[in-house]
């Protein structure tokens, strides 16, 4: 047992009283002095030439302050490939295509102006398939490049191969091979909060932007550089996050919407807010992307994987953003997960006329985990081996380097596999095809930082005041996982005060240091860790205050205890004992001598020596503080698309027990068990929060959420038609945490924001396959699909 | 377009003349759920709003020579009262799934059927119970039974001038056993894909004496499924004779594709969910 006194310890959370009583101020509440609202009109057409756009009526409605059009911004392309523009001027390719915008005072206003604002189109030839995008004649999307070159094809410029290993020898190896063709939709990420900003220019054309994003140093470099093309170079931009009603990827990248936002301020000169509807959230989101996997693996007599090979198909959209480099988060799972000696892959982004689409939590992994575990059930059933026990010959082991070169440092994944497959009751439950059954499904995931980026680093800030008291300026965001409350306790642990003495502030460019994004379910691996370095720094500093005026202070007590009672006799010490900081430490607000932490007399409360020390006069004052960077040593992919990307990964295991209805093709989830290794949960409470809520979403993913487009038309923008689960829908979780600890983790913590939604979708699809001996391959597994495929078996 | 004035008169009688004097400018308003959600997806624009929530005295059930429950009667109180359970399982069954709690509470009876959706949740029950809605004009009452009230999706015969103000239920449903099922993607917040009733008087020997079946989205109003209820009449009540009745019930509706279900998916739902209504109408009858 460690002896840890808050890390590892469920405190509950700190700020969240203010959001369930309603008094946290997200970008719905906020306002400023003389703020206008804005509103954007996207297209009527997935593709279509604009012949005229007529504002007029629009910009005489009482209340309108601006009307924006193609025509009225600079034409600067954005985006990833930079393949777009922020406002359309002359083709649109998808509905969600920002057309025009304007600015007033009131939303209602805002509202009836769009609704003035008459266009005119001329519809084009679109293409809502990706492989039918790739063929030869289709409809081409984009007709040049974001240079202006010419473009034959609708697939991207951006060629995801990767190899290790030899197939060819792979195939002779193995005594069974499967192939299996499986695919995933849309699904949209559902933050509680819509999305929203504001913008505000001074009278010197520097921007503040209230915003919601979760990179906010990536947002101010992507605007920096908006700024640089649009004759504001040299503006200084300072990015703020309200509070954040969740990302889950949806705050990623810049969107469009804030470019639109910054140019409405710039023309009005007056804040902007832009606050997205929920139709908005489902129309005019990047969702998680769709895809088509082809997969095939093969393994030897002994049930050992041979090779793996899987080609993918990814819808992009219209346009690029991150969800383009989702296939290297797919490449982790294709790679890695299990012990593959001979790999192959390769993804292919191809552009249609659908929406664009973007991260979502698990960033790619899920869509290729499913195809991935698909392959591992049928091919275990070809081989006649239990398919847990073919995970287990398979699993990943500590010291594993896997052919992508990640470095496997601790690995959870036995455990993992051995506790699910006991809390399920796997060995007597499996195999009945009784309309009941069980399923398994395993996970691989970056849990400590990923290098996408040339820094992958977190910067920290700690000062403490005369009262003891801490506040830390963290660069991260809270989107309401809860780090407010883990890095209270991380810090409080490292230096030795208590949780509810510390303050976290988040999300300000100006007050924090570099970061690269509470995302990639690193930030408790990289604040944490970046909290402990400075931490250690703030802490030398009160030790060396403390050697320097504790010897006094005791003294000087022991004389006014003399002065009041002439029968006190002063105790013999060795002040040197004390006068030197390293022999000195801190913990629950105490000053001690490490030799002897029960001294009775070398011990005190630290705002004693911090009162006494910081303010004492001319040339002697001095304040505490201290910052820390913390980058890892981890690596950027190389040309081969392999490195450690991160500092250590997070496995898991899910368990699946389900109940299918043979006659409504309804599937009920009896029993789901969740193990991760996490290395060291920081906050049990708030770790299993996370748990709960990616394995929710899992189940929604796996069963029930779906995009419904027609066209390039979402068709169901609301909660009503979009099937994210309710209150009521809740399944019996048991969580398991495993906990190897991990070397380079803050206390040995691992990340777990993204994982517990990996594995779950394809858990229950192989728990349907045992139940009822049919397997579906096409997420979400709906009633319909069931029931078709049962009947299709008969 | 958010700008309309909001009223809410204390009798009846203030409500014809509201209505009367703002003419085709005023929609009732009751619950809210349905009128504010249309609001604000623009597919109504009033002028005003007249509510009914001033009319408290619509709001009861009671049981005297027939069942009687007030137009304004909302979703929840249905859901707790013990008589609606043990007497019109149905309209129980239907009443306690509609959206949420929160929903449950506002949402009135009398909304749920004047807003005539396909996939009312407490049509095709109110349908198995020959229920009888009774509208009030200036004019007077007239009564219309519910089989006859929709004309189509959002149309019934219901006069712009009058008020629902009550369903009447005849007595001999004491005598039926009745379920409600509705076939949906989620536990709540939903609406169905396909909703089926069914209320059953068994005899002793298990015969079927009568048998009514409403069926819900897959028409453009609720229905009943006559032939399949013809068919059921003086048959013993069994598995064989239960499936066949499904067969004939899918056979009369005439489902279509939505974003919420394929055609034949609900055809398909029709004929596992009228046994398995008719069993849970029989078993709550005591009979099976």
């Amino acid at each position: 047992m460690s002896d840890h006194l808050y890390v590892g310890k469920s405190i509950p959370r700190t700020i969240e009283i203010d959001k369930v009583t309603g008094r946290a101020v997200y970008i719905d509440d906020f306002k400023r002095p003389g703020m206008l609202y804005g509103k954007i009109l996207y297209s009527d057409y997935a593709h279509a030439r604009i012949k005229s756009i007529n504002i007029a009526k629009a910009e005489k409605l009482p209340g309108v302050r601006a009307v924006l059009t193609g025509r009225d911004v600079p034409d600067v392309r954005v985006g990833f490939l930079k393949d777009q523009s922020v406002l359309k001027k002359d083709v649109v390719r998808q509905f969600r295509d920002e057309v025009a915008a304007v600015a007033a005072i009131s939303p209602d206003i805002a509202r009836e102006a769009i609704d003035l604002i008459e266009v005119e189109y001329e519809e084009l030839p679109a293409v809502f398939d990706p492989v039918e995008a790739m063929k030869e004649g289709a409809p081409l999307v984009h007709e040049t490049d974001a240079r202006g070159k010419p473009l034959r094809t609708n697939i991207l410029p951006l060629p995801w191969r990767f190899q290790a290993g030899d197939i060819e020898q792979g195939r002779r190896e193995s005594a069974f091979t499967v192939i299996d063709h499986v695919s995933t939709t849309w699904v949209n990420q559902c933050c509680m909060g819509p999305s929203g900003c504001i913008a505000e220019f001074d009278m010197n054309s520097n921007l503040t932007l209230y915003n919601q994003t979760n990179v906010i140093f990536g947002d101010k470099g992507r605007i920096s550089e908006y700024f640089s093309q649009i004759g504001l170079k040299g503006k200084k931009i300072r990015i703020i996050n309200p509070i954040v009603g969740g990302s889950f990827g949806t705050k990623l990248d810049t969107d469009i919407y804030e470019f639109i936002c910054i140019q409405l301020a710039l023309k009005t000169r007056r804040p902007v807010k832009i606050l997205f509807d929920r139709e908005e959230e489902f129309r005019a989101l990047p969702p998680r992307q769709p895809a088509r996997f082809t997969v095939e693996q093969g393994c030897d007599r002994e049930g050992r994987l041979t090779f793996r090979k899987i080609e993918a198909i990814l819808d992009n959209g219209a346009y690029t953003s991150w969800g383009a480099t989702t296939p290297s988060v797919m490449m982790m799972p294709v790679s890695s997960l299990y012990r593959v000696p001979n790999i192959y892959y390769q993804a292919t982004c191809v552009y249609t006329n659908n929406i664009y689409c973007q991260a979502m939590r698990g960033y790619g992994n899920p869509q290729a985990s499913f195809a991935v575990e698909t392959s591992m059930d049928t091919l275990a059933e070809k081989a006649g081996i239990d398919p847990a026990e073919f995970r287990m010959i398979n699993r990943n082991q500590s010291g594993d380097l896997t052919p992508m070169r990640l470095k496997i440092t601790s690995c959870g994944l036995e455990e993992c596999i051995t506790s699910v497959k006991e809390k399920i009751g796997w060995n007597d439950k499996k195999g009945k095809r009784n309309g009941r059954g069980v399923g398994i499904a395993s996970l691989i995931h970056v849990a400590g930082g990923a290098r996408v980026t040339l820094s992958d680093g977190h910067g920290i800030m700690v000062k403490v005041d005369e009262d003891g008291f801490v506040d830390v300026l963290e660069s991260g965001t809270d989107q309401g996982q809860g780090s407010p409350t883990v890095i209270s306790q991380i810090v409080a642990e490292s230096l030795g005060v208590r949780p509810e003495d510390v303050s976290v502030i988040f999300g300000d460019t100006a007050l924090c240091l570099w970061d690269a994004g509470t995302h990639a379910s690193r930030h408790t691996f990289m604040a944490g860790n970046a909290a402990i370095m400075a931490c250690e720094k703030a802490k030398k500093q009160i030790l060396e205050m403390a050697a320097e005026y504790m010897p006094r202070m005791i003294k000087s007590d022991f004389k006014k205890m003399m002065k009041k009672d002439p029968e006190f006799v002063e105790p013999e010490l060795d002040y040197s004992l004390i006068s030197d900081p390293a022999n000195l430490d801190i913990r629950d607000r105490k000053i001690f001598l490490k030799s002897d932490p029960s001294h009775p007399h070398f011990n005190m409360d630290i705002n004693k020596v911090l009162r006494r020390g910081l303010h004492v006069g001319t040339g002697e004052s001095r304040v505490i503080a201290a910052e820390a960077f913390y980058d890892p040593p981890t690596e950027t992919l190389d040309r081969e698309l392999k490195g450690n990307l991160s500092m250590t990964y997070a496995f898991g295991t899910t368990g699946v027990e389900v109940e299918v209805d043979r006659d409504t093709g309804e599937v009920k989830i009896l029993q789901l068990v969740a193990a991760h290794d996490v290395g060291k949960a920081m906050n049990p409470t708030l770790l299993l929060g996370q748990v709960y809520g990616a394995v929710y979403t899992g189940v929604g993913y796996g069963l029930t959420e779906e995009m419904k487009l027609e066209k390039g038309k979402v068709m169901n923008p609301n909660f009503l038609d979009y099937k994210l689960l309710t209150a009521m829908d809740v399944i019996p979780i048991k969580p398991v945490i495993v906990e190897p600890g991990d070397e380079a983790g803050p206390y040995g913590a691992k990340g777990v924001g993204e994982p517990g939604l990996v594995p779950t979708a394809p858990a229950i699809a192989n728990a349907i396959y045992d139940a009822i001996g049919v397997r579906i391959k096409d997420l979400p597994i709906t009633p319909e699909k069931v029931l078709e495929a049962i009947k299709n078996s008969k | 377009m958010l700008n309309y004035d909001y009223i809410k008169p204390e009798s009846i009688k203030d409500v014809f003349s509201l209505l009367k004097e703002y003419g085709a400018e005023a929609t009732l308003i009751a619950g809210g759920t349905d009128v504010m959600v249309n609001i604000r997806n623009r597919k109504l624009s009033p002028g005003v709003l007249i509510s009914l929530r001033g009319l408290m005295d619509l709001q009861y059930i009671n049981k005297n020579k027939g069942y009687h429950i007030g137009g304004m009667t909302t979703h929840r109180m249905l859901e707790q009262s013990e008589l609606v359970k043990n007497e019109l399982s149905a309209l129980h069954d239907g009443a306690s799934r509609v959206g949420s709690v929160q929903i449950r509470n506002v949402a009135t009876i009398g909304g749920n059927i004047c807003n005539a959706a396909p996939s009312a949740d407490t049509a095709g029950p109110l349908l198995v119970l020959d229920a009888v809605v009774v509208l009030e004009g200036p004019e007077g009452k007239r009564k219309i039974p519910v089989a006859e009230f929709f004309t189509g999706p959002s149309t019934t015969v219901r006069r712009e001038d009058e008020v629902l103000v009550e369903f009447d239920i005849p007595e001999d449903n004491s005598r039926y056993g009745s379920a409600y099922w509705k076939h949906s993607r989620r536990k709540a917040m939903d609406l169905p894909i396909l909703g089926v009733a069914v209320a059953l008087n068994l005899a002793e020997d298990r015969t079927i004496v009568d048998a009514r079946i409403g069926l819900s989205v897959v028409a453009p109003t609720p229905i009943r499924a006559l032939r399949a209820e013809e068919y059921l009449k003086g048959k013993s009540f069994r598995e064989d004779v239960l499936l066949e009745a499904g067969r004939i019930a899918s056979s009369e509706a005439s489902p279509r594709d939505s974003i919420r279900g394929k055609a034949w998916y609900r055809g398909d739902m029709i004929k596992v969910f009228v046994p398995r209504m008719a069993k849970l109408a029989a078993e709550r009858r005591g009979v099976i």
